[in-house]
């Protein structure tokens, strides 16, 4: 079971890059422990977390396919 | 070339003209509100900005734009069309990076609706910049909601 991890904005410079594919996570918290592993900068930035195109702010499952995004306070126009 | 909603570089006159004379071919349109958002010269710690690189997550501003898009023609319901561009990529000091164009039978609903539109894309489109100073160095900014 494999999943994707897109980092935008701030993130893609506090990471040194776009996305990364994790395997063998059962939910976006732990998820988030994989990435603080791998990443132990990001915890210090505020963002948002998408799944599948759609913003989340509780603890969901995963399952093999989806896109995780981490994102940052948003900045257009 | 455009790309859901997303051009690379900026928003060009030509393109802003192709969709205000696209708009001629719908005469139940009475009226047209456009905005244009340009990269301005911010003056921070002494340093000017010379540019903004945006990037955007481009799946998901499909899926923002249809959604704003949905929310806009249901509360507006004299809106006849509303098209949305923003610039991905670099844009420099005094170009344009975002058109928002909302066409409405009568002008004051193309007013609200396309005031309102340009403060959903700056709350809900996934985009994020980097403003390039002239010294070349650069921070990355997010929206104040005022």
């Amino acid at each position: 079971m494999e999943v994707k991890v897109l980092f935008f904005g701030v993130l893609v410079e506090v990471t040194g890059t776009n996305f990364k594919n994790y395997k063998d996570v059962k939910s976006i918290s732990d998820l988030k422990l994989r990435i603080s592993d791998d990443f132990p900068e990001v915890i210090h930035y505020y963002f948002i977390v998408s799944l599948n195109n759609e913003i989340i702010n509780t603890n969901h499952d995963l399952k093999e396919g989806d896109e995780v995004a981490l994102m940052p306070p948003f900045a257009g126009g | 070339m455009l790309t859901n909603n997303l051009i690379n570089g900026p928003v060009t006159q030509c393109l802003i003209t192709l969709l205000i004379e696209q708009m001629g071919e719908r005469t139940d349109i009475g009226g047209h509100s456009l905005f244009l958002g340009q990269v301005r010269t911010d003056e921070i710690d002494g340093k000017k900005v010379k540019a903004i690189e945006y990037s955007a997550y481009e799946e998901m501003v499909k899926v923002v734009v249809d959604n704003i898009k949905e929310t806009l023609l249901s509360e507006f319901t004299d809106v006849r069309s509303i098209e949305i561009v923003h610039s991905t990529g670099m844009v420099m000091a005094g170009e344009i990076s975002l058109l928002v164009l909302v066409s409405a039978g009568h002008r004051h609903q193309a007013m609200l609706a396309c005031s309102k539109t340009v403060e959903l894309i700056k709350e809900r489109l996934p985009v994020w910049k980097r403003e390039i100073f002239d010294d070349n160095s650069h921070r990355w900014n997010q929206n104040i909601h005022v």
